[in-house]
């Protein structure tokens, strides 16, 4: 069975990517990355992070918080340092830009745009930052703008990375479509809190990001309700830990799916899951992933 | 890198609340070098959802030794582990520490903190002299004693009550141990006891041990660079999530999943 996913102009082979953050720039395990559909790097802002102070991660029964506050090199490093690396991947790289300012996602957009990457995951949705981030994508009209600048400022594909922290991502998916999105990815993680046994924030950052097994039903009904609003392929992403969760984003409406905090726990999740999808491909003799993307409302 | 599960072979309590384990592990055996660690599933499914870095003790033929005490939920169940039960382990994980080569080392370890520096001192080259410095709070505390002196090194204990060896903490050890430090951290005095019998021989200083152990002993040692291993919490065990942050002198921080787990602790902030 062909599972070729066209995201814009970009060919995936498969649908199964490393979500940003959750796996390096795919260069840790490129044997890995080699044989997904693609990889999404961590985030990339204008200038070099060096992100928030440890603890950076803790547990809860049903996931994970974290707070690493994008801690990257900045996009020139990253171009000069990190591109020519993650250019001979065999896989497609999405690489996810994030801003704090408009102005800041144009820059980003424009400076990727002559490197050999695949497309750009725009993340209005980073819930460790004081400014932009998640704020950012609670308004569908600065989802708007930021999408339509990106969009004139690259030939690339263009994701945008959605938020569901105190927001109907219906709207801002439906603004991120109207400026020229070829894709978005649901969920980002949720707005978190993790307190010690004295009552203090437990995170170095004070609040995280929630992810992990626990997200995936209120992912599923972020896609589910998302898919019936737009008609850009959606990436599904939220507890994706096997192929069973997957299954479920696609039947959701995903054309796509992302894992993230299976990687943290092994680092060929995403292989597994893309392995466990096709052997429920062959088992029930689909001709085409179109058979099971949406098939939850076809069924209800 | 894919995990593996590894038969467990035997399992001891050596005092309250830390256990030994052995796994029959030939391809980690075969691989792992000093400094180095295994991420350790503690349940079968998805809590607690992490890994635990466990950082290995010993290593004998096929076998992989791991010490771990219990302190949170995780190190619980993994105290409950019996001999025939597996272990679903990802590993060797870290950068192994710095090869020491016809140096002097000397090892400093405070409670669990002892674990790891066992496997330093096995592969150390005959050339090297070693002296080992082990702390604990009692007696029934200190850890693989019996281990260190058996492989020929001096081995000199400090525990708070007094109940064996030194009555005080093993960083006072180390400060007496290396008694004239000069400017640039050379160990000068021909009168130093038990290392650095050559004048001008610096000796190699690794520690683990609770952060105030350590943060007190790069004071005392100061201007001798002091290699450490660091607990911190980990994600991913192998430089793919960035949650293993130690901030640095001087700005920025070391991933000691990736820069270590064994680092120059002169330069970190513990």
């Amino acid at each position: 069975m062909n599972s070729q996913v066209f995201i814009g102009q970009t060919a995936f082979v498969n649908l199964v990517l490393a979500a940003s953050g959750t796996f390096e720039f795919g260069l840790k395990f490129p044997s890995v990355a080699n044989r997904l559909g693609g990889v999404v790097t961590k985030a990339i802002t204008l200038q070099p992070r060096i992100g928030n102070p440890p603890p950076r991660i803790c547990e809860f029964p049903g996931g994970i918080l974290n707070s690493v506050g994008l801690e990257n090199p900045g996009v020139e490093q990253f171009c000069t340092d990190v591109v020519p690396r993650t250019a001979k991947l065999k896989c497609r790289v999405v690489v996810n830009i994030a801003g704090f300012t408009l102005d800041e996602y144009g820059e980003l957009a424009a400076r990727l745009d002559s490197e050999p990457v695949d497309g750009l995951e725009v993340n209005v949705s980073c819930p460790n930052v004081r400014e932009g981030g998640a704020l950012f994508g609670q308004q569908p009209r600065v989802v708007e703008a930021i999408t339509a600048l990106v969009r004139k400022r690259t030939t690339k594909t263009v994701i945008v990375k959605l938020t569901a922290n105190f927001v109907d991502p219906v709207e801002t998916a439906k603004a991120a479509e109207a400026a020229g999105a070829d894709g978005v990815t649901l969920i980002n993680t949720l707005f978190g809190l993790a307190l010690d046994e004295d009552g203090r924030p437990f995170l170095g950052g004070r609040t995280g990001g929630v992810s992990g097994p626990a997200l995936k039903p209120f992912a599923l009904f972020c896609v589910d309700r998302v898919a019936a609003a737009v008609k850009i392929p959606i990436i599904g992403c939220g507890g994706v830990m096997d192929a069973a969760d997957a299954l479920d984003f696609l039947s959701a409406g995903a054309r796509m799916v992302q894992v993230g905090t299976a990687n943290l726990v092994n680092p060929e999740a995403a292989l597994d899951v893309w392995a466990g999808l096709k052997q429920y491909a062959q088992e029930n003799r689909l001709s085409n992933w179109q058979q099971v993307v949406g098939r939850a409302r076809r069924r209800s | 890198m894919r995990p593996t599960l590894c038969p467990v072979v035997q399992v001891r309590e050596l005092c309250a609340g830390v256990f030994s384990l052995w796994l029959e592990a030939p391809e980690i055996a075969r691989r792992v070098r000093p400094g180095q660690f295994l991420n350790v599933k503690v349940s079968s499914g998805p809590d607690p959802l992490l890994r635990r870095p466990i950082s290995v003790c010993d290593v004998e033929r096929s076998r992989v030794r791991l010490v771990v005490r219990v302190v949170g939920r995780g190190t619980a169940l993994l105290g409950r582990v019996r001999a025939g039960d597996e272990l679903d382990v990802l590993g060797p994980l870290g950068r192994p520490a710095p090869e020491l080569h016809h140096k002097d080392v000397l090892l400093c370890g405070g409670g669990i903190g002892t674990a790891p520096l066992l496997f330093f001192g096995r592969r150390l080259k005959r050339a090297n002299r070693l002296q080992v410095l082990l702390g604990a709070r009692t007696k029934a505390e200190l850890l693989l004693v019996r281990e260190f002196r058996a492989l020929g090194a001096r081995v000199a204990l400090a525990t708070d009550d007094g109940s064996a060896g030194h009555g005080g903490m093993v960083t006072e050890l180390a400060e007496a141990a290396l008694p004239d430090r000069g400017r640039r951290g050379q160990v000068r005095s021909p009168k130093s006891r038990v290392l650095g019998q050559r004048v001008g021989r610096r000796p190699v200083v690794f520690a683990c041990g609770p952060r105030p152990m350590l943060a007190d002993l790069v004071k005392r040692l100061d201007p001798i660079p002091v290699w450490g291993f660091v607990e911190e919490r980990m994600g991913c065990g192998t430089g793919i999530c960035y949650c293993c942050a130690l901030p640095k002198k001087g700005g920025g921080h070391v991933r000691f999943c990736e820069e270590g787990p064994v680092v120059r602790l002169n330069e970190v902030l513990l």
